[in-house]
């Protein structure tokens, strides 16, 4: 299969050469983007191609444990990655998974990558269509196309883009296959020349609608600008422990316990 | 030193300090159980059996009382009088009752009790069996605001593990629902909603026989000497007063009944299945993650290897291999 | 405030008549979506033919007669490369950097008239020890590391947990435990840290806490050195690398031993619970590549040892070399403790150098020989090795060293509680706060600290008094 093109392979703005690879340094950013995504999709491969570092990176899911953040620069805009440690849910309120949780509900990215297991595309849906119903700024990174490929699976992802509302970029982060595409993405979606139309899922059960309706219709009084006002009733219908806790304490949609990012003599002497 | 000396006053210290630390049994712990006997905890201990007499709508009386809480009629008479003091209970031609305040006080020890047993089965690895002792300690420890803040770091649960309803911070309590499982008619088809959790002994009887909330039951024989049921697909036997002690809801369309299922540990290396349900033996975090794997109502499973012991088994779900024990498949339900 | 209470009421009020079942009712819808969204997309050519290589190499390696012999295969490979490749180039940079530079550096001094003290404190001090933790560690970790990291990006670790997580579940642990074991053979405290995959609190804490038993970067050139010059010293030449590689392996194996019993006993005593979940994706083999994955380790390697070297030994050279020169009366600080802790520490058969040792090396593991070696030169008042108080010398051969040690009074006793109380003892400074960080509890924090070293003496005083009866 063929990596999808960008349209404008040789306008000199798309180019891999604008990228340049900050390291560590991360000053005087322009954007926050985050890296999420199923445990062992190659997020770190990802961050490392972006940023020149060498996050460790194995072939098993829970490498990564804590957040870590390097710069890169491209079309003249800083970037600051966060890569996360795997998610499989949003919802499941599971102590290993707090660290990316929060920082996908509260750390307020300007752009959320979310990289998707080419060969496991349905289990990684699950995650992808909750994190739609809490922001409007996503790319999915269809990562580990080059092992999709070997196993004889394919994947329609101007279908899947059309589906999902949002931008699809096949990659193979371990050959830096894809990634200019991805780049470029990051920067339109960024500047917001790119708009997302994502897909939500709509409530079946009357009641439950109902419910969700009143309840985010008392959270926007208190947070008028809170973006995902349903998402937020939903989960305190469902008694989720971290959303309570942020109502109560009046820190919802404030940047909040984020837990301590490596320190990046950590990132190169692990 | 000699070797053999000191390997002898070595094992002489190991012996001593075995004696003193064991737990249950050892010297310390059983001083730890004799210091817990206080007056709150009688008081509250006695408001907790009152209430309860007054939701099954049961009278209460001294001997009641002393009868509960295991201690002699003089000792109650104390209580009781003490209770009436401090404007708890009334007492009318030796029957006694709450007062409002009485109540409410019994319906926050009881909050505490549910809010606990229910943080023990969704957040520890405590078995089941010992839920409610700890429970019992603790309901007396909690003030009304530590109570709030463990009910919303466990997401202010509706229901305790045993299907009872948890009394609101501010007192209120919904009504009793179903009917217990000793009446059901044959071929009555229902779910469990509540299995109470005392005597421990009948517990541990219900406990060994693997029936669980939501537990579909088929009442197969209902006879004085036995009851004979299916319970999610597999048929036991209970005396009726044991059966007594579980609850169950009708169900109200017969399209909520499910037939011949098996558990998930049922399959072999290669065969494949449906998932049906989870039972709900499978609680908290754990339920919830093996949802994130994607095995709900529908999804396919197939068996891909087992690890040299026989478990873990790994499965095959939405293309992904993933690991489990077998006390968690034992409590997932397919259809081949 | 009011306002914000009110919302959670009314959560509540409609919780009650929504029923409990919400999530498992949203899980599903969303999965629904994800299926159908799925069977639009994705196109499969070769139903059958999908990893079918990686499905027959998991019936080999989960087998049941060849998944655990496997394992300890792999495992001895990787021990015998290290050991058998790390004697050339250690005794490489030993000579040039233990051996030939602290001559030329001290001729420096002397050239520029620095004081004595001066070119004693930072050469015959600090560098010194940082030199002979470069040469000690370097060439074992450079080796050990890459091919580990080759079998962890062909992703056979979830594999090991696979096939143990049994034995950990009889202990009361979680499979995944293996996972943080083998981060702890790296580093204890990313071992601790990386305890988060685990997610329940109580088996969590269980592998925090066993994770010291992890033999970890620091400690296992000490298990090489001392297995080489006592156990390997044992049996001909021929057969020499592999009986000493065959001890470090029994000696890591005994430490998983000993972390499985601690799981148990705590899961049955203070952290009393039943093993509640393990859950596991096996993701798909990968052929590493090879190359480059050998070259950022062995760079990754290289640069945290030097690092160490800089930060920890350093500074622990200085101190070694500052309590071997400062006096109370007549006795250095280091002969006052030594001659106070001999008689206790003799009994248990180690010796008071040892203990000694181990105090100086809390920030880190490395120093431990190093400090041992000068501290014998010391104490004992060897001359023609070293020159003066508090240097370290040069031990270019192990022959050398064995030779020394033997003149401190070790024997194969000294040597086997030696290897044993590397094993236990208290983790690292580093380590323990990382645990104080993950557990947030000053408790364990000390529990973890003290159970080993307790551990340690009983085990090394047992196998003492045995030893002593035969
Ligand atoms: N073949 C191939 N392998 C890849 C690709 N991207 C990543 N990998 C490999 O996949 C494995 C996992 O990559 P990581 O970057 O550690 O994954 P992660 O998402 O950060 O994982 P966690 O931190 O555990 O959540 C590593 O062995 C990578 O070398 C790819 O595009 N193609
Ligand atoms: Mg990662």
């Amino acid at each position: 299969m063929n990596l999808v093109k960008s349209n404008c392979e040789n306008c000199p703005v798309h180019n891999i050469d604008n990228l340049v690879k900050l390291g560590i340094n991360m000053e005087h950013f322009d954007y926050v983007v985050a890296l999420c995504g199923n445990p062992n999709t190659g997020k770190s491969t990802v961050f490392n191609a972006l940023t020149g570092l060498r996050q460790h990176t194995g072939n098993w899911p829970g490498k990564t444990v804590v957040r870590a953040e390097g710069g890169f620069e491209y079309n003249e805009h800083k970037y600051k990655l966060v890569d996360l440690p795997g998610t499989y849910s949003l919802l499941s309120t599971s102590t290993d998974e707090e660290v990316a949780r929060n920082f996908i509900l509260f750390g307020q990215p300007d752009v959320t990558v979310i990289v998707v297991d080419a060969t496991r595309l349905e289990r990684n849906l699950n995650l992808v269509l909750q994190v739609l119903e809490i922001t409007d700024r996503i790319i999915v990174c269809l990562n580990l196309i080059d092992e999709a490929k070997r196993n004889g699976i394919e994947i329609d992802e101007r279908a899947l883009s059309k589906e999902l509302g949002v931008p699809v970029i096949p990659t193979a982060a371990r050959q830096k296959e894809g990634i200019p595409n991805l780049l470029e993405y990051i920067d339109e979606v960024a500047t917001g020349k790119y708009r997302c139309k994502p897909k939500r899922i709509k409530n079946k059960n009357p009641k439950l609608r109902k419910a969700v309706e009143v309840l985010s219709n008392e959270v926007l009084k208190i947070y008028p600008n809170l973006p995902n006002a349903d998402w937020v009733a939903l989960r305190l219908l469902e008694g989720d422990e971290d959303i309570i806790d942020a109502v109560k304490s009046g820190e919802l949609g404030k940047l909040k316990k984020l837990g301590a990012v490596e320190s990046t003599q950590e990132i190169i002497l692990k | 030193m000699n070797p053999v000396e000191s390997l002898i006053i070595f094992s002489l210290i190991v012996a001593s300090l075995t004696v003193i630390f064991l737990p249950r049994k050892g010297l310390l712990a059983k001083w730890k159980h004799t210091i817990r006997s206080t007056e709150r905890v009688l008081i509250e201990d006695a408001l907790k059996h009152l209430y309860d007499r007054e939701y099954n709508q049961l009278g209460c009386t001294l001997q009641s009382i002393a009868g509960n809480l295991e201690i002699n009629s003089d000792k109650a008479t104390n209580l009781v009088e003490r209770l009436e003091k401090l404007g708890l209970i009334n007492s009318k031609d030796g029957k006694l009752s709450l007062t409002p305040k009485g109540r409410s006080y019994a319906l926050r020890v009881i909050r505490v009790h549910r809010l606990w047993e229910k943080y023990l089965s969704e957040k520890t690895g405590v078995p089941e069996i010992d839920w409610h002792d700890k429970a019992e300690w603790k309901e007396h420890e909690l003030t009304p605001e530590q109570a709030d803040d463990l009910a919303a770091s466990i997401g202010n649960p509706l229901f305790d593990p045993h299907g009872d309803p948890i009394p609101t911070s501010d007192g209120r309590i919904p009504r009793k629902e179903g009917v217990p499982l000793s009446s059901l008619k044959e071929g009555n088809a229902a779910r469990i909603i509540h299995i109470e959790d005392e005597p421990k002994a009948v517990y541990a009887q219900l406990l060994a026989l693997d029936l669980h909330l939501g537990s579909q039951i088929i009442m197969i024989e209902n006879t004085r000497e036995r009851i004979k049921f299916e319970s999610d697909g597999d048929e036991k036997v209970l005396a009726p007063i044991f059966a007594a002690n579980v609850t169950v809801k009708l169900f109200e369309r017969k399209t909520d009944v499910q037939k011949n299922f098996i558990t998930l540990s049922n399959l072999k290396v290669g065969e494949k299945g449906t998932v049906l349900k989870i039972s709900n033996a499978l609680r908290g975090q754990e339920r919830r993650r093996l949802m994130d794997f994607g095995i709900v109502p529908g999804a396919e499973i197939a068996v891909e290897m087992k690890s040299p012991s026989g478990d873990p088994t790994a499965y095959l779900i939405r293309d992904a291999i993933i690991a489990f024990r077998k006390n968690q498949s034992d409590h997932i339900f397919i259809k081949k | 405030m009011t306002n914000r209470n009110q919302i959670l009421e009314l959560a509540n009020k409609f919780r009650w008549g929504l029923g409990g079942n919400l999530h498992d009712a949203l899980m599903e819808s969303i999965f629904k979506e994800a299926s159908d969204i799925a069977h639009k997309v994705v196109i499969t050519k070769n139903e059958k033919g999908a990893f079918s290589f990686d499905k027959k190499l998991d019936k080999i390696v989960t087998n049941r007669w060849t998944g655990f012999p496997i394992m300890f295969i792999l495992l001895a490979i990787v021990f015998w490369l290290t050991v058998q490749g790390a004697n050339y180039p250690s005794n490489v940079l030993s000579n040039l950097l233990v051996g030939e530079l602290p001559h030329i550096l001290k001729n420096f001094a002397l050239s520029i008239n620095l004081p004595h003290w001066v070119a004693g404190l930072f050469i015959d001090g600090g560098y010194l020890a940082m030199a002979w933790v470069i040469s000690v560690m370097l060439p074992p970790m450079a080796i050990f590391f890459p091919l580990f990291t080759l079998l962890e990006d062909f992703g056979y670790l979830p594999r090991v947990a696979f096939n143990m997580d049994n034995l950990f579940r009889k202990a009361g642990a979680h499979g995944k435990q293996a996972l943080t074991m083998s981060m702890g053979f790296g580093c204890n405290a990313a071992g601790v840290v990386a305890a988060r995959i685990i997610d329940s609190p109580r088996e969590r804490l269980i592998a925090i806490i066993t994770n010291n038993f992890s033999l970890c970067n620091g400690r296992w050139p000490t298990q090489i050195l001392i297995a080489t010059i006592f156990i390997g010293g044992l049996v001909p030449a021929q057969i020499a690398g592999l009986v000493s590689a065959g001890a470090v392996v029994g000696v890591a194996v005994f430490g998983v031993f000993l972390s499985l019993v601690t799981s148990w006993g705590l899961s049955r005593t203070v952290l009393k619970g039943e093993a509640s979940t393990f859950n596991l994706e096996l993701p798909p083999y990968r052929p590493p590549r090879i190359l480059q994955t050998l070259y950022t380790s062995l760079m990754d390697r290289t640069l945290i040892v030097l690092w160490r070297a800089v930060v920890f030994a350093f500074p622990a050279g200085l101190v070694i070399w500052l309590i071997s020169n400062l006096t109370v009366g007549d006795v250095s600080l280091a002969d006052y403790f030594i001659n106070w802790t001999n008689p206790f520490a003799l009994f248990i058969g180690l010796n008071g150098i040892i203990l000694l040792a181990y105090v100086v090396a809390i920030p880190a593991n490395e120093i431990v020989i190093p400090t041992i070696l000068m501290l014998t030169v010391v104490h004992f008042g060897l001359t023609g090795v070293g020159a003066g108080a508090g240097v370290m010398f040069d031990t270019s051969s192990i022959d050398a060293t064995k030779q020394l040690l033997e003149v401190g009074g070790w024997t194969v006793l000294t040597g086997v509680n030696l290897m044993i109380f590397t094993l236990l003892h208290n983790p690292c400074s580093t380590t323990l706060f990382t645990i104080y960080k993950e557990t947030g509890s000053l408790k364990w924090t000390v529990f973890s600290a003290i159970y080993p070293i307790i551990m340690g003496f009983t085990l090394c005083f047992l196998v003492a008094q045995v030893w002593r009866i035969f």
